[in-house]
């Protein structure tokens, strides 16, 4: 069958489904039909059925979304006259559709992601001139020097390698700033980061003016240099050994190749994996993006450009005139820019970079209300639905890509909209009990089924509605004021390197404790009004319950502002490395068991624990993968130790003196990437919808308790300030 | 006549005080009929009650003539409120002559005299009215009609009861509530004796009622026996029929004159003027030289005798078409209302598509309301083709509003022919008005033909809780509902089905869509046998609206492919007919001997028994009481779930039966055939006259309707497997809403079909992204 066969074919079908959705049955056969099929996808989903037969199961809840569809829009808005109804029942309407549109959008996406690319090789000798980006803005030199050496030490000739520090943190513009202290501050940043990389062998670029941000840092630095390729890489994000190895070669293979887009995977967890403990056993929250959405999207030709961890063609480059700058997010425009231009990308579903990402609450929606922003100055600009040059599938990738980031607002309507009935007695949603049971509860069923079926060990069930809840709070306003002045915002960038020393609210918790407040006030209403008025107690409970299921995501996002103290500054990543280590002119055996950016665990065999004293400085002596095969030794400070028989256990802090030193702590950290992919396919695993919901219940309870207590306590601690003053 | 008058005096003290004190809730003043007349002639009202209070004893002088008024068989008005109207065929002179209407009525005891009023319009005015206190026995009420009020033609008359309780407060109590009008005591008494005289043939629809509120015209036909005649007799009792639109008629084929001037008949000789002649004093002019239809006068009784004659038999049947044609319309081009007037009014509107109906047009006033259970009804009629029934839902667009005295937890229902449709909470603790509030109501017991909607407000108040004395006669408004309101009805799926019993009682359906002649085989020409098919087929042209023409055949081959009708005693009928309507051949001798009686009731006893007796196990018990949940909450049953139809037994006719109906396909498939027979043939023309009464008429459906007369009921076997008949052009809008009903009916299929599409879609969309886009 030919291309258009199939999908002639495919139309035909999905017209008779819609032909026979869209019959006015009754409600019993819409009871019956909603049960067999909730049935059928369960036993499906239970077999772990793939392939054709996860097409099947979707296909199946494709099939009662619509319905619901169908049901919600022929009976279920209150009658127009009723405007106090009407108005907030039809916005209510208007955010379903939103959903519905956006899981359409997305099962086109993902219907049937591209399983993993074979690696690709490079023809012997061919290999291309590769300029290595490094933007970076305000990051400490401690921070670069391991991106930077990381870079410098990735397995490519030489003399085809070129890595440069693009620093937008000490151009002239801001040296010569009228601000004093910035002035200096900019001034010793550029000597410092200077003689970084001329230890590391990197080149140090600066500019004058800081004009269009990130992409006019990187545009810049296209102008200096004259690779074929270029891997761009944040000034967090260290590559593995390996990563211009795993994606140059598919620029051979494809000369209208623009872009080879790696995930990001990160080393420490972001603030609500941190908070809610989650980082070590779910998977996390951009594993979504990357391990199901970006391999939908490149199986559409559409996977795009995220920033970092990519390497890209010059001649599309230039050909569309360097990195665009007109929204915040100059990654995802740039790929939008090109493939209407004709190009190619391709994503490697492999990480091979580890970063950071933001750390506390606050920076984590600062993070995200760029993209946000970002992402709706691309919609606005460049509506890639009419964009031309572009093919069908992928408009609608880009279109889903974009308008994902509208679900503020109808996050925000499903919030409020039970308080409606719950308090003003307005009925925004007309439908019997019978009616509810066998349409809106099988929608709900499905959806969660279908999200489970599609991302099961990529996202666990609520955990997405958590998220969205989490952002939208702030996100709201920020999408809101793009919509209205499109060109407003400007790029921020995001701080990563915070770290939270003492447990404290966020910053910016407070409207979520009101929020609590006000849903917890609508549970008490709910209960009242059930004994109050027993003839409608069937409203008021299906309401009520929706209402609480607002509550418990609410008081999870309690949990997630109260932000936990730690200890560790950064992640550790297992290695298993043998090793030596060496106190004064003493070796011992001895074997790496993890390492982060600021320090290594080590067993050491054999050593009196007695002799060496905390604070006593050490080395560690191993071979790395990137040098000539002679040992090297790192010097470390001892910082506590554990003894388990013959063995000592020691945890010891880096103490980097020259560059090279960064370059062993960069072979200890980001050498091997296939460690990555351990710990990520760890953390995948589906626990199913009920035990994933029985799991998050227990989580939503417990981070509501937690985030009530944090929240006394700051209550008191002020207090005592007050008192003091 | 003090107290009364003190009585007055104090409602209107206490209206005026009240309307001072407070405004009223609704703005709708002026809108109260019950009221508002006594205020203005109360002395007039008053002075009637008395005067009939003492002339109690009707007198018949022979120079009067009375007309029966009731159509029913009782009038019985129930509830706080209740009304009925119908209308009344009058001939010129009926109309110019003084005349007085009468009637008796009683009450439950429980009514309270002073807070209930019985009221009597005449044609929209008020012919009278007062309390209603007549417990111990029958009171006789005579009211002058005032000259001028009756007019030539159709008259409007409206029994309009307001009843409270003496004591009780609760919405049980109003149940207890009633009034009975016995019909052989409702009559208009004209003071002349010559208005009994009808002349022309428009005054055959003044043929009136007995009293038992039932017509029926004699047929006096010489030379009855002559199979050439039959099919010009149908179509004259098809003329009669359709002039007198009566809800009873009766036809009685003899060839002997019968007694002539008894109320509700009319009496019709036919024949050649040679054959007729001697049955009469006088030949009416012309009957020896061309057709005539005329009424004579007999000398004798003074009644009025049809005659329909003409030189010889063609000339005759000339006459009959002139008589028949005019009530011909044609057979496709739907009705804009169903002619209910004889017995309901307004006339039912019929609604074959999409229609908004105002309540003002559907009869139902402005009211408001102090009772605690309100109740209107308004009828609507879809056609013979509506097939709706399984997903349908209509639209009640509703105007009201209700005070903050009305509890939360007081409720509209919404009833389709008896059967709850629809219900909705009046919740609000301070009152509400409804503009236009959307009712979903179910079609699910919609038939084709008039269908009842009652609406029926169930108000809970706090004063009614405590029920000091005086609240049930209190006269604070607290529900009102406006003639603005709007039943909405969408367009329904439209499509024949066979057999169907009930489109035959809503539109005698499929004989009246057919152009040509119907072939009708009757088992013998007896004067019973004849009178039943005129009968059944006079009821038939009644329900389809325009007569039908009619072809007399001998043999079921004659019948082609034709939709045709067979009448006749069970024992003289061809086996095939049988078989072909579903019965029991088995049963075609033994039906009528009453030996076997009962043998099936009994095993289905015992089964029922057994069942009991077995029921003890825990588990079966759950899944009971969980099947009994699921068809309680859902209307869903095993039964509903079933994939292959049930097998159709056939129908073996109880011997509590007296008159069977049976509607099946012809050998070939492709027509209708329907019988209608008893055991014998005497049966035969009791059973029919007894469903013809509309009554009874609107019970038939489903493929055999049974009457039992020992029950006066209709006994339904319901339609197991059914071929479908287009009756309508072809249109995908159509045949979407028809597999929509089918499905509806048929779940499993309708979940089969999704499944499976859903499978398919899945592959191809498999088969799609393989071929789309990247793959590896």
């Amino acid at each position: 069958m030919s291309k258009v066969g199939s999908v002639a074919a495919w139309a035909f079908f999905s017209l008779c489904v819609m032909a026979v959705i869209t019959l006015p049955v009754n409600l019993q056969t819409q009871l019956i039909v909603s049960v067999l099929i909730v049935t059928f996808m369960a036993i499906l989903k239970l077999a772990n059925a793939g392939g054709r037969w996860r097409l099947i199961a979707l296909a199946f809840g494709t099939a009662v979304v619509l319905r619901y569809v169908y049901w919600r829009t022929t009976s279920t808005l209150p009658p127009l006259n009723q405007l106090e109804n009407f108005i907030p029942g039809f916005l209510l309407y208007l955010a379903e559709m939103y959903s519905v549109m956006m899981l359409s959008l997305s099962l086109f996406v993902v219907a049937m992601p591209l399983p993993p690319r074979k690696a690709s090789s490079i023809s012997d000798g061919k290999f291309p001139k590769v300029d290595v980006f490094v933007p970076s803005y305000n990051e400490d030199a401690g921070l670069l020097a391991n991106t930077l050496a990381a870079a410098k030490a990735m397995d490519y000739p030489a003399d085809k390698l070129t890595v440069w520090l693009l620093d937008d943190g000490g151009t002239l513009q801001k040296r010569n700033s009228a601000n004093l202290v910035e002035a200096q501050r900019a001034s010793a940043r550029n000597v410092e980061l200077q003689t970084l990389c001329d230890e590391l062998g990197v080149r140090y670029l600066t500019r004058e003016r800081n004009e269009h941000a990130k992409a006019g840092n990187l545009n810049n630095g296209m102008l200096h240099s004259d690779g074929e390729l270029i891997a761009v890489f944040d000034a967090d994000h260290a590559p593995a050994r390996d990563f211009l190895l795993e994606t140059v070669g598919y620029f051979e293979q494809d000369p209208k190749l623009f872009l080879v887009q790696t995930p990001h995977f990160f080393l420490n967890p972001d603030p609500l994996e941190r908070n809610l403990r989650t980082f070590e056993k779910m998977p996390s929250e951009n594993e979504m993006f990357y391990g199901i959405i970006q391999r939908g999207l490149d199986k559409w030709n559409a996977a795009f450009f995220c920033g970092s961890a990519a390497v890209l063609r010059r001649k599309a480059l230039e050909e569309s005139d360097g990195f665009s700058g007109m929204s915040i997010t100059e990654d995802c425009e740039t790929a939008l820019a090109l493939h209407g231009r004709g190009w190619n990308s391709i994503y490697v579903d492999r990480p091979l970079i580890a970063g950071l990402q933001p750390a506390t609450f606050a920076s984590f929606i600062g993070q995200r209300s760029r993209w946000a922003q970002g992402m709706m100055q691309i919609l606005i600009f460049r509506f890639p639905l009419f964009k031309g040059g572009l093919s069908i599938p992928q408009r609608l990738c880009y279109m889903s890509s974009t308008l994902f980031w509208l679900f503020p607002i109808p996050r925000t309507i499903f919030l409020f909209a039970p308080l409606f009935y719950l308090f003003f007695d307005l009925e925004i949603f007309t439908a019997s009990g019978g009616e509810f049971l066998a349409y809106t509860l099988a929608y709900m069923l499905v959806n969660l089924m279908m999200q489970n079926y599609l991302y099961g060990s990529f996202r666990w069930p609520w955990i997405s509605e958590l998220y969205e809840f989490a952002q939208t709070v702030h996100l709201l306003p920020a999408v809101i004021s793009v919509l209205l002045r499109p060109s407003r915002p400007t790029f921020k960038v995001t701080a990563k390197d915070e770290s939270i020393l003492e447990s404290r609210l966020s910053e910016i918790g407070r409207p979520f404790f009101v929020i609590f407040a006000v849903l917890f006030v609508a549970l008490l209403m709910t209960v009242y009004r059930v004994y109050t008025e027993p003839y409608k107690a069937d409203v008021t409970l299906v309401v009520g319950g929706w209402n609480l299921l607002n509550l418990i995501m609410a008081g999870c996002v309690l949990g997630v502002v109260s932000e936990r103290g730690e200890r560790a500054a950064s992640r550790r990543v297992k290695v298993s490395r043998r090793c030596e280590f060496g106190v004064g002119e003493k070796w011992y055996p001895a074997t790496i068991e993890d390492v982060s950016a600021h320090g290594a665990r080590v067993q050491v065999f054999g050593i009196d624990a007695s002799t060496v004293p905390t604070d006593t400085e050490g080395g560690i002596r191993f071979e790395p993968y990137s040098g000539s095969g002679t040992p090297e030794t790192l010097p470390v400070a001892i910082r506590n130790k554990e003894i388990a028989g013959d063995i000592t256990i020691m945890g010891c802090r880096y103490l980097p003196q020259v560059a090279r030193h960064h370059s062993l702590v960069a072979d200890l950290i980001f050498a091997n990437s296939r460690q990555w992919s351990a710990f990520q396919s760890a953390r995948r695993g589906n626990p199913g919808l009920v035990r994933g919901t029985l799991w998050f219940l227990w989580l939503a309870l417990y981070q509501t308790s937690r985030g009530l207590i944090y929240f006394m306590r700051s209550l008191r601690s002020s207090e005592t300030q007050k008192e003091g003053a | 006549m003090m107290v009364r008058a003190l009585a007055l005096l104090i409602a209107l003290l206490t209206v005026a005080t009240s309307a001072l004190a407070q405004p009223s809730p609704f703005d709708m003043s002026g809108e109260r009929p019950a009221d508002a007349p006594v205020l203005q002639q109360p002395s007039e009202a008053g002075n009637k009650g008395a005067a009939s209070a003492d002339q109690p004893a009707v007198v018949m002088k022979p120079a009067d003539f009375k007309r029966f008024i009731i159509p029913f068989s009782a009038l019985s008005l129930t509830g706080e409120v209740d009304e009925r109207a119908w209308s009344v065929y009058l001939t010129p002179a009926q109309a110019q002559t003084a005349a007085t209407l009468n009637f008796a009525y009683q009450n439950a005891i429980v009514v309270a005299p002073e807070a209930s009023m019985l009221s009597v319009f005449v044609n929209g005015e008020l012919a009278g009215e007062g309390q209603i206190s007549a417990a111990e026995a029958a009171a006789p009420i005579s009211y002058d009609l005032k000259p001028g009020l009756l007019r030539a033609g159709t008259n409007d008359i409206r029994f309009k009861v307001r009843q409270r309780h003496r004591t009780d407060c609760t919405v049980e109590s109003t149940y207890e509530l009633w009034t009975e009008i016995a019909p052989d005591t409702a009559f208009i008494r004209f003071t002349s004796g010559d208005s009994a005289t009808l002349t022309s043939l428009d005054d055959v629809r003044a043929v009136g009622l007995d009293a038992r509120g039932r017509t029926q015209f004699n047929l006096v036909v010489p030379g009855l026996q002559q199979p050439s005649r039959t099919a010009a007799l149908m179509r004259l009792a098809q003329g009669l029929a359709l002039r007198g639109q009566m809800p009873a008629q009766e036809f009685a084929l003899s060839e002997t004159m019968p007694e002539l001037d008894k109320p509700g008949q009319i009496t019709a000789l036919i024949g050649t003027a040679e054959e007729v002649a001697p049955l009469i004093e006088r030949l009416p002019d012309g009957a020896s030289s061309g057709p005539v239809a005329m009424f004579v006068t007999d000398s004798k009784t003074k009644a009025s005798v049809l005659v329909i004659s003409g030189p010889d038999w063609s000339a005759v049947q000339e006459a009959i078409e002139g008589v028949t044609q005019p009530m011909d319309r044609p057979s496709n081009v739907p009705r804009d209302v169903i002619a209910t007037g004889r017995w309901l009014l307004p006339e039912t509107p019929l609604v074959v598509s999409r229609a908004r109906l105002r309540f003002s047009e559907l009869g139902v006033e402005t009211s408001e309301f102090t009772g605690r259970r309100f109740r209107t009804r308004f009828s609507v009629a879809v056609p013979s083709d509506f097939y709706a029934d399984a997903y349908g839902d209509a639209t009640l667009l509703l105007d009201a509003a209700y005070t903050e005295t009305v509890l939360p937890g007081s409720h509209i229902d919404v009833y389709v022919n008896g059967n709850i449709a629809s219900t909705i909470a009046l919740n609000s603790v301070t009152g509400d008005i409804l503009r236009h509030l959307p009712i979903k109501v179910t079609m699910r017991h919609f038939k084709p033909g008039p269908n009842v909607i009652e609406i029926e407000a169930v108000l809970a108040t706090e004063p009614d809780k405590a029920c000091a004395p005086g609240t049930p006669a209190s006269s604070d408004p607290r529900f009102a509902l406006f003639d603005t309101s709007e039943l909405r009805m969408p367009d329904f799926a439209r499509i024949g089905r066979r057999p169907n019993l009930a489109a035959i009682s809503g539109a005698g359906a499929p004989y009246r869509n057919d152009a040509a002649a119907v072939p009708l085989l009757l088992d013998r020409a007896d004067e019973d046998t004849l009178s039943a098919a005129a009968t059944f087929l006079a009821r038939l042209a009644v329900a389809g609206g325009r007569p039908i023409a009619v072809e007399v055949i001998t043999s079921p081959l004659a019948a082609g492919n034709r939709n045709t009708l067979f009448v006749g005693a069970m024992p003289q009928l061809s086996k095939t007919v049988l078989t072909q309507v579903g019965i029991d051949p088995a049963r075609q001798m033994s039906w009528g001997n009453a030996e076997d009686s009962g043998q099936r009731d009994e095993t289905q006893k015992a089964i029922d028994e057994w069942r009991t007796r077995l029921s003890g196990g825990a588990w079966r018990n759950q899944v009971t009481a969980f099947q009994t949940w699921v068809k309680q909450e859902f209307d869903i049953s095993l039964n509903s779930l079933r994939i292959l139809p049930e097998a159709q037994a056939e129908y073996a006719p109880p011997e509590s039966a007296g008159l069977v109906l049976a509607q099946g396909a012809n050998p070939t498939d492709d027509a209708t055939w329907t019988l209608l027979t008893a055991p014998t043939s005497k049966r035969l023309r009791e059973g029919t006259a007894a469903i013809a009464d509309v009554t009874r008429w609107q019970h038939l459906a489903g493929r055999v309707s049974a009457y039992e007369p020992a029950t006066d009921n209709i006994e339904i076997t319901p339609v197991t497997g059914f071929d479908f008949v287009q009756t309508q052009p072809p249109s995908l809008t159509n045949y979407r809403l028809i597999l929509a009903n089918w499905l509806s009916s048929n779940i499993m299929f309708y979940a089969l079909l999704l499944i499976v599409l859903s499978v398919l879609l899945g592959l191809a969309t498999s088969s799609m992204l393989t071929r789309l886009g990247r793959r590896q």
